[in-house]
């Protein structure tokens, strides 16, 4: 068995079946190797980044761990956006790529770059094989290291000759479970106990760690407020009457105000971003705060937390369940005052009642909320329209919203619903992106025709870069530069050119039926959605401003107004 | 950025020890200046599978962040943080 038929052994050893990639000169043993080999799927995208965002979006929707695939040179850094998307957001994810071979390493042969130097800084951990006989070592390691603790890209470099030399090590076997940790939680009870108006904050870490299901029972049984951060959509559940949704730049009024009054923070698998916390200064002023995460450099590293606890967060969430079991929290009029704010500050976008009046984001959002299925997973890309889904669409399950969070990608959503297709064939994938974000990935088109996935796309169109221009107008007196896309292609034309039927529609009252006509399409579909270039995403709050100072469109109407005044 | 423009920075000795591996020294010292270090002195000694690395670094940050990110590296087997901080006048 070669180095090439070892990785192949690796995967079926660890149940990897689905694996993206794209072929080259260094990588092509392994290449040769999956002619002979039916046990693993090999998905050939149209590019290197969409290999990478597309395991991004497997692992994702599924749990598992995300692979891909490419070659030395272009096609290493071309993963590099993905894998750097993966590694802010915490992904599992293996990256194999080919070297040259290992005697023109250092010698700027063709195609060499690198690749270990290069990505440093984004991955988990990495590896630069000298040594056949290590492969089946590193192999193991690296399978394991990506899915345990805080979850992240690990990656292989490969030279060329050592994919063809023996090895002669046996593979290693799966190994076994984590040991179960039993935290102490006396005084985080006591904490919660003593609190008057506490509140949940949860993040991404929820679905990392597999903790779904213990965190919505616990949300659930302790009844506690609940806010989310925009990788936390979905934790509480849509029908939790707690569930303030969002907070942060673009968060609800409703959940930043709880954030702002409560009285203890209890913060579980987020890490306290600054487009979730705004100044730091201003944030949950008056709460003590309880930290619980799988990465010990979370804790304390942007607000120092009173009680700290680390572990896994199965385990924790049970255990305070249990605890508070017994005797549930008194927090009556909290519980009341939240829901109040909730009815008054939450994200209740109406339908808009005009028939022939333009479609805003929010109005279709909501619509297309109503209309999907229940486990329908939306990816969405990165821009004014990721905040629209973030705002408006009600997730009952994390795992259903695929979005950049970190790295804030513009493209991944094209290829990230790819991969959650693969990652279920039959469920209900969205791709909901923007004219801007739909470009940057659009050969990937080719990818959902040759696999025939029935993906599901919505290109929200205004014909500019929204987010951009949004920032412009509010933020830089209205100079806007470099964000006109007004010679954008007929979008309709170019998805037939993939051999993807299309639809476009631009009235309110054309909302509900192109929604229903791409779900019931048996295949690929695109909608065009023409919205106002003009809309705008509300509420905002200035890049290291506080949160509590939120702007929102009565405020630019006023100041319009004094300004005409002036 | 121009140390005389800076009167007073921390200053801090780790020691860290960790696997001899292709892009040991790399990953530590990326790790220390993106989280916000410079390294003034620096002393390394290979140890069987191991390398000894004996660091002076200068920064505002809290150093137990640098540390605990030193940490998470894979391959860092144990990071010690020298007695203290010691706050210098750079421009004396």
């Amino acid at each position: 068995m070669n180095g090439a038929q070892h990785i192949l052994e690796a995967f079926h050893r660890h149940d990897i079946s689905t694996v993206f990639g794209y072929p080259g000169g260094c990588i092509m043993p392994l290449y040769d190797a999956l002619v002979d080999d039916v046990g693993v799927e090999h998905v050939l995208c149209r590019h290197e980044q969409g290999c990478a965002l597309a395991a991004d979006g497997y692992a994702r929707a599924s749990g598992r761990l995300g692979v891909c695939i490419a070659t030395s040179g272009p096609g290493a850094t071309n993963l590099i956006t993905g894998v750097a998307n993966a590694h802010r957001d915490s992904i599992p994810m293996l990256v194999i790529t080919g070297q040259v071979p290992s005697g023109l390493i250092g010698t700027d042969a063709f195609q060499e770059t690198d690749v270990l130097g290069m990505t440093l800084g984004i991955v988990k951990h990495s590896y630069l094989v000298d040594d056949a006989d290590a492969l089946p070592a590193i192999m193991h390691e690296a399978i394991e290291l990506a899915q345990s603790g805080r979850p992240g890209p690990v990656w292989i470099d490969i030279p060329k000759d050592l994919l063809l030399t023996d090895v002669t090590e046996a593979p290693f076997a799966q190994s076994t479970q984590q040991a179960t940790s039993n935290p102490d939680l006396t005084e985080a009870l006591a904490m919660l106990r003593a609190a008057r108006k506490p509140l949940l904050y949860s993040g991404g870490g929820i679905s990392l760690a597999h903790a779904e299901d213990s965190f919505r029972t616990f949300a659930e049984s302790s009844a506690m407020p609940a806010v989310v951060t925009l990788k936390g959509i979905g934790n509480p559940g849509k029908h939790n009457p707690y569930n303030l949704g969002m907070l942060g730049m673009h968060g609800s009024r409703a959940a930043n105000k709880a954030v702002d009054e409560c009285d203890l923070l209890l913060v579980i698998g987020a890490r306290l971003d600054d487009r979730a916390t705004g100044k730091l200064d201003g944030f949950a002023p008056n709460a003590k705060m309880i930290h619980i995460d799988a990465d010990a450099a979370e804790i304390n590293k942007l607000r120092p937390a009173d009680l700290a606890i680390r572990g896994d967060l199965n385990d924790i969430l049970t255990a305070l369940t249990t605890a508070l079991q017994d005797r549930p929290l008194a927090i009556g009029d909290w519980q009341k005052q939240c829901r109040t704010w909730y009815t008054t500050a939450g994200f209740h976008a109406a339908d808009n009642e005009e028939a022939l009046a333009p479609i805003t984001g929010p109005a279709f959002i909501r619509q297309l909320s109503r209309v999907a299925p229940d486990d329908t997973v939306i990816a969405c890309d990165v821009g004014q329209h990721q905040m629209w889904v973030a705002q408006h669409y009600e997730f009952d399950h994390p795992r259903h919203h695929l979005t950049s969070g970190g790295l804030g990608t513009m493209g991944f959503g094209l290829p990230a619903a790819i991969g959650a297709q693969f990652a279920d064939r039959n469920s209900t994938v969205i791709n909901v992106t923007g004219d801007g974000s739909f470009m940057m990935n659009a050969q990937e088109l080719a990818t959902i025709r040759r696999y025939n996935l029935p993906v599901k796309l919505v290109v929200m169109d205004n014909q500019c870069l929204g987010m951009v221009r949004q920032q412009q107008e509010l933020f830089y007196n209205n100079r806007e530069s470099q964000i006109n896309l007004d010679d954008n292609p007929d979008f309709v034309a170019m998805a037939r050119a993939f051999d993807i039927p299309a639809l476009h529609i631009e009235r309110t009252d054309q909302i509900r039926r192109g929604i229903e006509t791409i779900l019931a399409y048996n295949g690929p579909m695109l909608l065009h959605v023409a919205i106002s270039r003009e809309e705008n995403v509300w509420p905002i709050v200035k890049p290291g401003a506080s949160n509590t100072d939120m702007i929102d469109e009565t405020a630019r109407t006023a100041k319009a107004s004094k300004e005409q005044v002036a | 950025m121009n140390p005389q423009s800076q009167p007073s920075t921390p200053s801090y000795t780790i020691n860290c020890r960790m696997t001899h591996e292709a892009a040991a020294l790399e990953r530590l010292c990326q790790v220390v200046r993106i989280r916000g270090f410079r390294i003034a002195t620096m002393a390394v000694e290979t140890a069987d599978e191991h390398l000894n690395i004996a660091l002076t670094l200068e920064g505002t940050r809290p150093i137990a962040m640098l540390q605990s990110q030193l940490e998470k590296l894979h391959t860092v087997a144990e990071v010690v943080l020298g007695s203290g901080s010691v706050a210098r006048s750079r421009s004396a």
